[in-house]
C-alpha cells in the first residue's frame, strides 16, 4: 500500500514533468532503466529529488543521487520507503 | 516594491582596478575632457550627458577601423531614428578576424568541447583560413550581400565559422538551436525568407544522438529556400586550401543579423541589428565591463540561438579566447559544465540562475571538487539571481565577483552590468551600462538614480543608443517596431522590464513589466501558447502568466490558467493533452508547471484579457487599478487558488533549506 502510493506518485510527476500521460507506458517494468531508456536525464533527477523531498519531508543526501539508488522506479520506491524520516503516504 | 540595500557580497581587487581597462579609459577620457571623474558612477553620468562626445572617444580609444567619414557621430536626436556614424564604413569580421598586435600565431582563440569531452581548437590563421573557404562555398550557392542566411545549428566551431562566412559576404545571419520545436522553427525561419538553411539534423544530448529538424517540413513551409545538411558543410574547408578572403567595409548600420524574439502577441519578432552598432556596444560591455582581453578565456553557456551567442563571439575582437560548450550540462557527469571551465582553465564563465539553482539542488560543490582558480568573474543572465544564489554562487563555485548582467535580444546587449572597480551587493547589478542613459518610469516622469534609496519603475532608455536596432524584417513601415518599444513611453525606449536605480550607482532587474514570461531565462509569447490552446475546444479562454517561485531553477514558474466550456477543474487527461501538445509543438519551456481552471480571466472594460492583473494575482498582489477590470472579482479567485498559493506558502530561505 505505502510503495504503490509512491510509486503512482512518481508516475504522476514523470507525467506532469516529461512524458505527458506516457510514463507508464514507457516504463515496461519497475526495475527499468530511467537512464539508458531516456525517461530521465541528469536534471530531471535531481527535480525529482527535490520532488520527493518536499513531498514526503525528507532530506536527500546529494552524495546518495546515484544510478544505484534512482535509476529506476523500483530502485526509487526502496530508497524513499527505507528512509529514515520517511512517515508513509501524503 | 523597493528592495535595494542587499549584502555586501565582496570588494574589488585593488591590483585589478589599477590595471583595469575601465580605469585606463576612464583616466583618458578626463584627460582628453577635462572632466573630473572620480569613479566609475562618475564616468557614467557623464557619459550619459556627453553620449555622442563618450562614443567618439571610445571608438578613438578602443582603435575601431572606420573607413568614410567619423562625423557626425549621431545624427538625429530621437531614440527612435537616431543614427549613430551615418557616414562611416567598417567590417565586423575584419575586427574579429584580425588578431592583437603581440597575440602569438598557436594561440588557440576558439574552442569548441562537446559533452562527451571532444575538443576542437582553432587558432586565430585557421578560423581565417576556415572563414575563407566557407565565404568561398557559400558565394557559389548564390548568398551575395543582403540575403539571409539561417543555421539551425549546435554551438560548435564549425556554426561560428559559417556565421562569419555569412558575414564577411554581407549576408545577414539567424540562427536558432536544433532542439526547437518545428511550429516555432517555421514561425521564425519562414519570416525572413533565406536564400540558405544550414541545419544540424541531429545532435547528441545526453549521451544519445537527438534528431528533430524536420527539414520536410521547413521546405513545404518556407518555400524557396535551400538546406544544406552540416554533415556536407563539415567538407567546405580541405587542408590545404587557403582561398584568399575579401573583407569589404559596408555602412556602418548595414544589417549584421536578424534575431529572433517573443512578443506578447503575434508571430515571432524579427529583430535586426546594425553591424557597427553591434559591434561597438559589445567592445565596450566586454572590455570595459568585464575587462576582457588578451590572456582571458570566456566560456558563456549559450546556444547559438540566443543573443549571448553574438555577445560571446564578440569576445574575439577583444583578444579574448572563447570557449563553445555543445551539449548536456550535466552529463556524463553532474558538473560536466564546470569540469570543462576547469579543465579550459577559463578565466570568466557565463552562466544563469537556472543553472547555479540546479548546481545547488544537485548538492555540487565545484569549489572542493574541481580546480576552479583561473576563474576571476563570473556571469549570470537569462532571469533575476536573487540574492541567496549570490551567496551560493561565490561560497560554492568560486570567491570571485559575480555580474549579474540584463538586456536582451531587443538591444543585443546590456542596459545593466558589472564593472572590475566596484563592489558585489546581492541581488544588484554594479552599474548601468556606459552611455546608455537607463531612467526609471514610474508616472513622476523618467527619474535618474535619486540622492538617497532608490527608484523603482519601468526601464525605460532616453537617449540615442548604438544598439538599437535598425528594424524589424518584414515591418517596411516601422509601425511593429515603433509599437514594441515606443508606443507606451513617446520617444524614448521602453524596454519591458521593471528596474530598480539605487542612490549607490547599483541597479536590480524585478522582472518584466509586460506580458512577456521568461521561465528558467527562456522568453515566451503568451501568444504561443495561446496558439496552441486553440486546439482545445474545451478550452474557452486562457492566461499564460509568470509566477515568482523562489525555489525554482531560475526562480519563477509558468501558471496557465484557463476557463473551461464546461466549468469545473481540469481533468487531468486533458491536462496532460494541453501539457504534451505545447512540448511537441512549442518547447519544453513552454509547459505550464500548473494548470488551473477559474472561472473567469481578468478582463478590462474593452474585454480584453489582463495578463498583467492576472499575473499580480498570482504573486499575492492586488494590481494597483483594479478599477480597469471589469470583473476584479476573479483576482481574489486566482490568488486563493491552492495550487497557485503554495508556491507563495512554501517559500524556505536557502539559509534555512541548505
Amino acid at each position: 500500500m505505502t510503495s504503490s502510493e509512491l510509486r503512482q506518485r512518481v508516475i504522476d510527476w514523470l507525467d506532469d514533468n516529461y512524458h505527458f500521460g506516457d510514463a507508464q507506458n514507457l516504463i515496461k517494468d519497475d526495475e527499468m532503466s530511467f537512464l539508458e531508456r531516456g525517461v530521465l536525464d541528469s536534471l530531471g533527477f535531481v527535480q525529482l529529488c527535490v520532488f520527493l523531498e518536499k513531498t514526503y519531508k525528507i532530506k536527500i543526501d546529494r552524495k546518495s543521487l546515484t544510478r544505484a539508488n534512482f535509476d529506476s522506479l523500483g530502485k526509487i520506491v526502496r530508497y524513499v520507503t527505507a528512509h529514515k524520516d520517511y512517515r508513509g503516504p501524503k | 516594491m523597493s528592495t535595494s540595500g542587499g549584502k555586501l557580497l565582496c570588494m574589488p581587487d585593488p591590483d585589478r582596478i589599477q590595471r583595469s581597462r575601465m580605469t585606463a579609459f576612464r583616466s583618458w577620457v578626463s584627460e582628453e575632457t577635462g572632466a573630473a571623474l572620480a569613479d566609475d558612477h562618475a564616468l557614467f553620468e557623464w557619459s550619459t550627458r556627453n553620449v555622442a562626445a563618450f562614443w567618439k572617444l571610445f571608438v578613438e580609444w578602443t582603435g575601431v577601423r572606420l573607413g568614410g567619414a567619423r562625423e557626425p557621430v549621431i545624427e538625429g536626436a530621437e531614440v527612435e531614428t537616431a543614427t549613430f556614424f551615418p557616414g562611416a564604413k567598417l567590417s565586423y569580421v575584419d575586427h574579429v578576424l584580425r588578431p592583437p598586435a603581440d597575440e602569438s600565431a598557436d594561440v588557440e582563440v576558439v574552442i569548441g568541447v562537446d559533452e562527451t569531452g571532444a575538443r576542437e581548437a582553432l587558432t586565430r590563421r585557421e578560423l581565417r583560413r576556415r572563414v575563407a573557404c566557407y565565404a568561398r562555398e557559400l558565394t557559389s550557392r548564390g548568398v551575395r550581400p543582403g540575403d539571409r542566411v539561417v543555421g539551425i545549428a549546435r554551438n560548435v566551431p564549425r556554426t561560428l565559422v559559417l556565421y562569419l562566412a555569412t558575414l564577411s559576404l554581407g549576408a545577414v545571419w539567424s540562427s536558432v538551436a536544433p532542439d526547437m520545436g518545428t511550429e516555432l522553427l517555421v514561425q521564425r525561419v519562414g519570416q525572413v525568407h533565406p536564400k540558405l538553411v544550414l541545419a544540424d539534423l541531429s545532435y547528441p544530448y545526453h549521451g544519445a544522438l537527438r534528431e528533430n529538424v524536420r527539414t520536410d517540413a521547413i521546405s513545404e513551409l518556407v518555400p524557396g529556400c535551400t538546406i544544406v545538411s552540416m554533415t556536407e558543410v563539415e567538407g567546405w574547408a580541405p587542408a590545404g586550401e587557403s582561398p584568399e578572403l575579401t573583407l569589404a567595409e559596408l555602412p556602418f548600420n548595414h544589417p549584421l543579423v536578424i534575431l529572433f524574439s517573443s512578443g506578447t502577441t503575434g508571430l515571432p519578432k524579427c529583430i535586426m541589428h546594425g553591424a557597427g552598432g553591434t559591434l561597438v556596444e559589445h567592445w565596450k560591455e566586454l572590455a570595459l565591463h568585464c575587462d576582457l582581453g588578451p590572456g582571458d578565456r570566456l566560456l558563456f553557456h549559450t546556444t547559438a540561438g540566443w543573443m549571448m551567442y553574438n555577445w560571446l563571439v564578440s569576445a574575439l575582437v577583444t583578444g579574448a579566447s572563447i570557449v563553445l560548450y555543445d551539449g548536456s550540462v550535466s552529463f556524463p557527469h553532474a558538473d560536466s559544465l564546470l569540469r570543462c571551465v576547469a579543465e579550459e582553465r577559463c578565466t570568466v564563465f557565463g552562466t544563469s540562475a537556472a543553472y547555479l539553482s540546479y548546481c545547488r539542488d544537485a548538492g555540487l560543490e565545484p569549489r572542493s571538487a574541481l580546480d576552479l582558480s583561473s576563474l576571476r568573474l563570473m556571469l549570470s543572465t537569462g532571469s533575476v539571481l536573487r540574492d541567496p544564489m549570490f551567496e551560493w554562487a561565490y561560497e560554492n563555485v568560486a570567491p570571485v565577483p559575480i555580474h549579474s548582467i540584463s538586456g536582451g535580444t531587443d538591444i543585443i546587449g546590456c542596459f545593466v552590468l558589472g564593472s572590475p572597480n566596484l563592489p558585489i551587493t546581492c541581488g544588484e547589478s554594479p552599474m548601468t551600462s556606459l552611455a546608455l542613459d537607463v531612467r526609471a518610469a514610474n508616472g513622476g516622469g523618467f527619474v535618474r538614480a535619486p540622492a538617497e534609496g532608490s527608484v523603482v519603475g519601468e526601464l525605460v532608455c532616453v537617449q540615442p543608443f548604438p544598439s538599437r536596432p535598425v528594424g524589424f524584417w518584414g515591418d517596411e513601415d516601422g509601425s511593429r517596431f515603433h509599437e514594441s518599444y515606443f508606443s507606451q513611453n513617446e520617444g524614448v525606449w521602453t524596454h519591458g522590464d521593471t528596474i530598480e536605480l539605487t542612490s549607490r550607482g547599483t541597479a536590480r532587474i524585478h522582472g518584466r513589466s509586460d506580458g512577456i514570461l521568461n521561465v528558467r531565462g527562456v522568453r515566451i509569447g503568451p501568444g504561443e501558447i495561446y496558439k496552441v490552446l486553440e486546439l482545445f475546444p474545451e478550452v474557452k479562454s486562457s492566461v499564460a502568466i509568470e509566477q515568482r517561485a523562489p525555489e525554482e531553477p531560475g526562480g519563477s514558474r509558468l501558471v496557465l490558467l484557463v476557463v473551461l466550456a464546461d466549468g469545473g477543474p481540469v481533468p487531468r487527461p486533458l491536462m496532460l493533452r494541453i501539457k504534451k501538445e505545447l512540448a511537441a509543438r512549442t518547447s519544453p519551456a513552454h509547459v505550464p508547471s500548473v494548470i488551473v481552471a477559474v472561472r473567469d480571466v481578468p478582463r478590462t472594460h474593452n474585454n480584453k484579457v489582463s495578463e498583467r492583473a492576472a499575473r499580480d494575482a498570482a504573486n499575492g498582489e492586488l494590481p494597483k487599478n483594479v478599477t480597469a477590470l471589469k470583473n476584479p472579482e476573479v483576482l481574489r479567485e486566482i490568488m486563493a487558488d491552492p495550487e497557485i498559493a503554495i508556491v507563495r506558502e512554501n517559500a524556505v530561505p536557502l539559509e534555512e533549506k541548505n
